[in-house]
């Protein structure tokens, strides 16, 4: 049996030969439940634990990982070694500092065993299955247990315990000449926050909706951006604000800060303080607080996303949006980045309905493929629909093939705006966002 | 650990058991514009174990090996549960018990290479990409290597050890001219090989960057349908994308109605369309002798003479479907589970040539090279990373903002010629499938000329 070295004890054995370092320690244990052809299919255990080390060493930076927690030696030396010509560190590990109150763990959560995310999952499965039974339904539930431990050689000392919960699904609908798949997904860190019923509810609206397929012309029109819809025009502002790109000077927002270049009606908000909300935490992954940030208040550019590293550089204050997985995951093995807590789009004033109600005709875009491909930086966008509804005279006819959609996210949103629902939703976990119609969308199809 | 493995397995009460244990050791250097953003060697131990108990599968995955047989008697106990619950009984098809040890001789193993080696030759390609003109705003340069001991064994009585290493390089450069003209030319590689892949690569950190530069004084593309030239970097992350996955058994194999959509002997393309998935081309990525349940590699005609031949598996698939496995049941790492993944996946060579292709296209579109794509079953969509106008049956002026879309069953019948210059290529990036990103495939194609392609974009 090998004897683990405690976190503390090799921060203390590196200080010595640095100027400053930081570990990250992770432990965690997930469970998910697989359901494939409406079946229960998997259950799989996933207990992970590594160690991410950071150095400054005569002022350069060095970084190694290891899932090795009895090793104190390869850790150490292969941060050291990184360090003799990494990059000249521009910041210093922070002591800890006070932080929000957020709520990032459930008793309820934690104790999920197998049978319950089991029957989670059925519950979704029998509902979607209840439509349609010739459906072909896939669906997952899992929970995750994290207890991360961030010590530095500052003094900050932070042991966080998280909870997650989520549940998925997916049908697909086989026809001659025409399949569709239809997915939708809920988390939270809280258990009781999770909705199977509403996940399949969603689910099965679409199929209804999508029932009869109709041709769309390619010329310019009014989109209406909904649901997983909203990732197209979020990614360039997840580039855009982030502080390293601003940096960097391959931000078009870079020089814009105070200045209106959006719809006064349109602001986007990062918030890592929202109880329970799934990328929720007081402290981002390097020790500094989160906060509720104003990046785009009425149209004006209110503020950039920084870590350690780009504040530094930028000569900025770290906003606490330095975390080591981004949306593609990560987890211990990544340095720092920056990224988004949670995205939050205030809503407008007019129901969804009511949007649809005075368009003549539009498309409503509810996911695309191909995300975050082709030119984000410059705001630019250019989409295949996977799941999108013709509205025609005010009401969904159908759902249509074979389209893409193109524009600027930027150009679209200064004077495009029709207008912002007024009933946000979570999608996907870490975006909190009413519907966006656009005008002047170039939507091209077969 | 060997005997420690073996000892597990025979306590196993489970109907199969099956462990895999990875070693890694890997470095990354990677450099945003003259910032070394990671400069990283670090290692990795960890471990999976599958349980078959009365069809149901259990799975636990773990970094220490302190205790083994816990952890078969964990993916034991889920099993059960899974088992009582599941009405759909998994088996697997028959499969020889194989032992073998597989070790690589690489001429530069990057493990002996220093950092400061790596680092240094990465900075000296991104510092050409910065220095070549002062239109270039940022880069991005990656230098990734990874050697991996994969230890497999099962209760049939197979035990494989196989080193299986991986480099890759990307390079890109982003070019700004005025406030909105961004652009990016990129160059991404990976080879199963050692360090020596990634030396003397200077052109291709110029070819990234006068690409940038290019497409600066490009036109965006207009929307519409075209008569489209692939070419073989696109061509095969088309076939890949609009059509490997489709081949890839445990989509279907427990869906009746898509099977019935993608039945054997299916007409799926012209008649001289062939799609092979080949388990093994000697030095590209992701080329092993065996898949993650011990099967040795294969060479599959997915499609033969324009008709749909076969689909890829793994042994659970196969054993669904009536047939063997074909050695594709692929895990990224250890922490995910063995599931259907392609190798190398082509498009094999026609007898056109380009000079061919180019007659009779009065207007069309030359689309090169790939930002990557995405499919949804019978949709798909892929990205050029530059492309040409094709007029008259002459290659024209340099477009950009390509993103070609469509129905693969329709694409597949719509091709028109097949070119006589097949060439198949790793890339930085990888395939991913069900959470499981970015496992080493190669894709690839000769030039292959399509009508009524999509395009996106502004419209006219």
């Amino acid at each position: 049996m090998s004897t683990q070295i405690r976190a503390t004890d090799l921060l203390e054995k590196v200080a010595k030969q640095t100027d400053g370092a930081e570990l990250y320690e992770l432990h965690s244990v997930e469970l998910p439940v697989r359901f494939r052809s409406g079946a229960l299919e998997s259950v799989k255990v996933v207990e992970t634990a590594g160690r991410a080390l950071r150095v400054i060493k005569d002022g350069r930076l060095g970084f190694s990982t290891t899932t090795d927690l009895s090793d104190d030696t390869n850790l150490v030396q292969n941060a050291l070694e990184s360090a003799c010509f990494g990059d000249p560190a521009p910041f210093r590990f922070p002591a800890k500092q006070p932080a929000p109150s957020v709520r990032c763990f459930d008793p309820r959560a934690e104790q999920l065993d197998e049978q319950k995310l089991i029957a989670l999952g059925e519950e979704i499965v029998e509902k979607i299955k209840a439509y349609d039974s010739t459906l072909d339904v896939e669906a997952w539930a899992f929970k995750e247990l994290e207890e991360v431990t961030l010590c530095n050689t500052s003094g900050l000392e932070l042991v966080s315990q998280r909870t997650l919960v989520g549940i998925g699904a997916s049908a697909t609908r086989a026809r001659e000449g025409d399949i569709l798949i239809v997915y939708d997904q809920d988390s939270s860190r809280q258990a009781d926050k999770i909705d199977a019923a509403a996940v399949a509810q969603r689910i099965i609206e679409r199929l209804r909706l999508a029932e009869r397929v109709v041709p769309v012309e390619t010329k310019t029109m009014p989109v209406i951006f909904h649901r997983g819809g909203v990732q197209v025009l979020l990614i360039p502002f997840l580039m855009g604000l982030d502080g390293r790109n601003v940096f960097l000077g391959v931000s078009p927002l870079r020089e814009k800060l105070n200045q209106k270049v959006f719809d006064e009606r349109f602001s986007l908000i990062d918030d890592g303080t929202i109880d329970f909300a799934p990328r929720s935490t007081p402290y981002d992954d390097e020790g500094t607080p989160t906060a509720r940030k104003s990046l785009i208040e009425h149209g004006v550019v209110k503020g950039f996303l920084y870590d350690l590293k780009s504040a530094g550089l930028a000569k900025a204050q770290p906003t606490g949006n330095g975390f080591k997985s981004g949306f593609m995951g990560g987890g211990f093995r990544r340095p720092p980045g920056i990224a988004f807590t949670s995205g939050v789009i205030p809503p407008g004033e007019k129901s969804l309905d009511q949007i649809i109600k005075d368009l003549d005709e539009a498309l409503i875009v509810e996911g695309v493929m191909g995300l975050g491909g082709g030119n984000p930086l410059a705001g630019e966008f250019s989409n295949t629909v996977s799941l999108g509804f013709l509205v025609r005279k005010g009401e969904i006819v159908g759902r249509v093939k074979n389209t893409m959609i193109a524009g600027n996210v930027y150009d679209l949103l200064k004077d495009k705006l029709i207008a912002l629902s007024d009933c946000p939703e979570w999608v996907l976990g870490f975006v909190h966002t009413p519907a966006i119609a656009l005008d002047g969308v170039s939507v091209a199809s077969k | 650990m060997h005997e420690q493995i073996l000892r597990a397995l025979e306590r196993s009460r489970a109907d199969y058991t099956e462990i895999r244990i990875e070693r890694e050791w890997r470095t990354e250097v990677a450099y945003r514009k003259n910032n070394l953003e990671n400069l990283e060697s670090s290692s990795e131990l960890g471990g999976i174990v599958r349980c078959l108990v009365g069809g149901g599968w259990g799975i636990a995955v773990f970094n220490s090996l302190d205790d083994l047989d816990k952890r078969v008697e964990d993916a034991y106990r889920i099993a059960r549960a899974v088992s009582s619950k599941a009405p759909e009984k998994a088996a697997l098809a028959p499969a020889q018990a194989v032992q073998d040890e597989v070790r690589v001789t690489l001429k530069k193993d990057p493990r002996s290479v220093s950092l400061r080696h790596k680092q240094e030759l990465l900075q000296k390609y991104n510092e050409l990409m910065l220095k070549y003109s002062d239109k270039i705003v940022s880069t991005n340069a990656r230098y990734t290597d990874s050697f991996k001991e994969v230890t497999y064994a099962n209760s049939e009585g197979t035990f494989i050890v196989e080193e299986r290493p991986d480099v890759t390089l990307l390079l890109s450069a982003t070019a700004r001219e005025g406030e909105k003209n961004i652009q990016t030319g990129a160059e991404s590689h990976g080879w199963l090989a050692g360090f020596e892949a990634v030396e003397n690569q200077e052109e291709k950190a110029l070819k990234a960057t006068q690409r940038a530069l290019d497409l600066l004084h490009a036109k965006p593309v207009t929307a519409g349908v075209y008569t489209v030239i692939l070419d073989p970097d696109l061509a095969g992350v088309f076939i890949h994308e609009a059509f490997g996955h489709l081949c890839e058994a445990d989509f279907l194999f427990k869906n009746p109605r898509l099977q019935e959509v993608l039945q054997i002997g299916r007409p799926f393309g012209v008649k001289e369309l062939n799609v092979v998935d080949d388990g093994y081309l000697p030095g590209l990525r992701g080329n092993f002798k065996y898949d993650d349940e011990g099967t040795p590699r294969q060479k599959v005609y997915l499609i033969k003479n324009g008709v749909l031949n076969s689909f890829l598996h793994s042994r659970e698939t196969a054993a669904k479907m009536g047939t063997a496995p074909t050695g594709n049941a692929r895990a990224v790492n250890y922490q995910f589970e063995p599931i259907v993944r392609m190798r190398n996946t082509y498009i094999e060579a026609g007898s056109a040539t380009f000079e061919q292709m180019l007659k009779g296209i009065d207007y069309g579109i030359y689309a090169c090279g790939s930002f990557g794509g995405q499919t949804m079953i019978e949709q798909f969509t892929f990205r050029a990373m530059y492309a040409y106008e094709i007029v008259r049956g002459q290659v024209g002026e340099l477009v950009r903002d390509v993103v070609l879309t469509g129905n693969v069953f329709e694409t597949l019948k719509n091709i028109e010629m097949i070119g006589n210059d097949l060439v198949i290529k790793g890339t930085s990036g990888g395939c991913g499938k069900d959470g499981q990103f970015p496992l080493p495939v190669t894709t690839g194609g000769p030039h292959v000329r399509v009508r009524n392609v999509t395009i996106g974009g502004k419209a006219a």
